[in-house]
């Protein structure tokens, strides 16, 4: 899903759109409460079930409550609640004869979209229990804060009142030890999502007698350590220079460096 | 429909109006400018630009002071410290006559997955240094280390003390466990070897996990805040640009964030002094020289905790810090940081120079 906070474009008017929306439907659920239906110790207790749904569903859609392991799904065809049909081409067998993954790498990728599938059920739970929470926390402050004048600014009290709820409940949440390993283990999986969706493509590349990711990774460490060797012969009459300028010794903090140099083949 | 919708329907026209002028002053506002102060790219490496500011013309030159570096973060970009003429720290900075020089890290792609932390710190960063000492002769600069820079900035000091006179931190967390550091609760059961393998992380993941260290708050509160009080176009304008620095976080080279992501946030290497870049200890008792450390009060990126354990560690006797009424991002941008900051840093500096 995309959202404004995810789109490469900045949009913030989209942004605010989005965001007064929501301002509008919770003040639709909850309605402005008035003196009189707060004097009258009105239960309140009917809104939490209206306001759960809602703030579920927010959390549920929106791509900034889980974003951390939304990696998978950006570089993947489907969005996150598709991820079956949207990746069975995917993880079927490479259509070239020579370079076609064998069947146990694609079995490994539908693997690890069922258990994401799986973990973002778990997921859901939590953020069923914050919107839970949430909504209670708002009812049982309700009554203390209603009444006035339905005014705008009466109404933008009674929405910081419902931001503080829900955001003590969210944090009361995502700070738990179980919730940080859930977290932990959905960045998890879309990376090895992630890393099997390549090892699939660099068959491919390979299979077209293209240099593969692993193969430049290799000449990139070559590159750096001839670098490094560069740096330390650029380096070399600097550090006599300014050795020779400077007679008093060398700090505490700065040993020699130990070069230690591979032999050349 | 509750029994009081009636009461709120009545607001509904108001509200409706608040929200139509908002909206068009947002879409006014899209093509606001960032970024101020003239500089000239004076040095680079890869996709790492050194940038030397300007000097404004009304600046009194300052004789013998020595040129300040700014390193920022490589999640982030720095143009946030030089949004709007009013809102500039780099700004302040200039008008007190400073010598000042920034980098600017760029857009890592496919090619620079393999950067490293060493790449970073003595490569990058160290060669900005060296070629700002070349320019001017000299044979140590001041250095201003802003949030995750600030992390850099100390393990290039500790390695490099005669380059650095003094040391400036900025919202720069040191020890990454402290209890209310929900970030480092979240990556700590990571598998960065993995991260590492499946490769450059796109600036919108970093963002969202910001984000969603307080959602509400962070993506719907501050956009429905705009509905309250007297938000005048200038001010729409000025929401704007702190947006687009939000939104715009350039992608982070696997290597790099992963090495980030493990040697501070999981084992907390900086403070354990098992921090080695390039082989060599990162051991922050080594910093001897004067260090002034300003961090955020209200931070819930680097908790306040995080940043001023930094006094434990280091071995200068010269350590000033000052927790600032702020968030993270108040710190450069809100208007009492933009005053007070600046303020702290230059008189600070001037009683070093």
């Amino acid at each position: 899903m995309e959202t404004p906070f995810t789109s490469a474009a900045f949009k913030p008017d989209a942004a605010f759109a989005s965001a007064a929306e929501r301002f509008f439907e919770l003040l639709k659920t909850v309605g402005m409460p008035s003196a009189a239906a707060a004097g009258a110790g009105r239960d309140w207790s009917s809104l939490a079930g209206p306001l759960a749904g809602q703030f579920e569903q927010w959390l549920k859609t929106s791509q900034s409550a889980g974003a951390w392991f939304a990696a998978a799904n950006a570089a993947s065809p489907g969005p996150a609640a598709g991820f079956g049909a949207a990746q069975a081409g995917f993880f079927g067998p490479l259509p070239l004869g020579a370079g076609a993954a064998p069947q146990q790498d694609a079995q490994r990728g539908w693997d690890l979209v069922a258990r994401l599938a799986q973990l973002q059920g778990q997921l859901a739970s939590h953020w069923s229990e914050i919107a839970n929470t949430a909504a209670r926390r708002f009812v049982a402050r309700l009554g203390a804060a209603a009444g006035g004048a339905p005014t705008l600014d009466n109404a933008l009290q009674l929405y910081e009142l419902w931001v503080s709820c829900a955001e003590e409940s969210y944090a009361a949440t995502v700070r738990r030890d179980d919730f940080c390993r859930l977290q932990a283990e959905l960045a998890n999986t879309s990376a090895a999502l992630l890393v099997e969706q390549r090892r699939h493509a660099e068959t491919l590349v390979r299979a077209f007698g293209l240099p593969t990711r692993n193969e430049v990774d290799a000449l990139y460490a070559q590159l750096k350590d001839l670098r490094r060797q560069l740096a330390e012969l650029t380096d070399a009459p600097r550090t006599r220079r300014a050795g020779a300028q400077r007679p008093a010794a060398r700090p505490a903090g700065n040993p020699p460096r130990k070069r230690t140099r591979k032999p050349r083949a | 429909m509750t029994p009081f919708a009636t009461d709120a329907e009545a607001l509904f026209p108001e509200l409706a109006r608040r929200i139509a002028n908002t909206l068009a002053r947002l879409r006014q506002a899209r093509g606001v400018t960032v970024g101020c102060s003239a500089k000239r790219a004076v040095w680079n490496c890869g996709k790492t630009t050194l940038y030397q500011y300007l000097p404004l013309g009304e600046a009194p030159a300052r004789a013998g002071a020595r040129p300040v570096l700014i390193c920022f973060a490589l999640v982030n970009r720095p143009y946030v410290l030089d949004l709007q003429p009013d809102r500039s720290l780099v700004r302040r900075l200039l008008v007190a006559g400073l010598s000042l020089y920034l980098i600017d890290w760029g857009d890592p792609d496919d090619a620079d997955r393999c950067l490293d932390l060493e790449d970073y710190i003595e490569r990058h960063l160290g060669g900005c240094v060296r070629h700002i000492l070349d320019s001017h002769a000299g044979e140590a600069l001041d250095l201003l280390g802003v949030c995750q820079g600030g992390v850099l900035s100390l393990c290039y000091t500790a390695l490099h003390r005669r380059r650095v006179a003094n040391l400036v931190t900025l919202t720069t967390p040191v020890d990454f466990h402290t209890p209310d550091n929900l970030l480092s609760k979240w990556v700590r059961g990571l598998d960065t070897e993995l991260l590492m393998r499946s490769g450059n992380v796109p600036g919108e993941v970093l963002n969202g996990l910001f984000l969603s260290l307080m959602p509400l708050r962070l993506t719907q509160h501050k956009y429905v805040r705009l509905l309250t009080g007297n938000c005048d176009q200038r001010a729409v304008e000025d929401f704007v640009r702190m947006e687009r620095w939000i939104f715009d976080s350039p992608p982070q080279a696997a290597v790099a964030l992963a090495q980030f992501l493990r040697w501070f946030y999981q084992e907390n290497r900086l403070v354990r002094g098992t921090l080695r870049i390039g082989g060599r200890r990162v051991d922050l008792g080594e910093i001897r020289q004067p260090v002034l450390n300003l961090y955020a009060l209200e931070d819930h990126i680097v908790p306040p905790a995080a940043s001023a354990a930094m006094q434990r560690y280091l071995g200068s006797a010269d350590y000033t810090s000052c927790g600032i009424d702020t968030g993270h991002i108040g710190m450069y941008v809100s208007r009492k940081a933009a005053h007070e900051i600046p303020a702290r840093i230059i008189s600070w500096l001037r009683d070093r120079q």
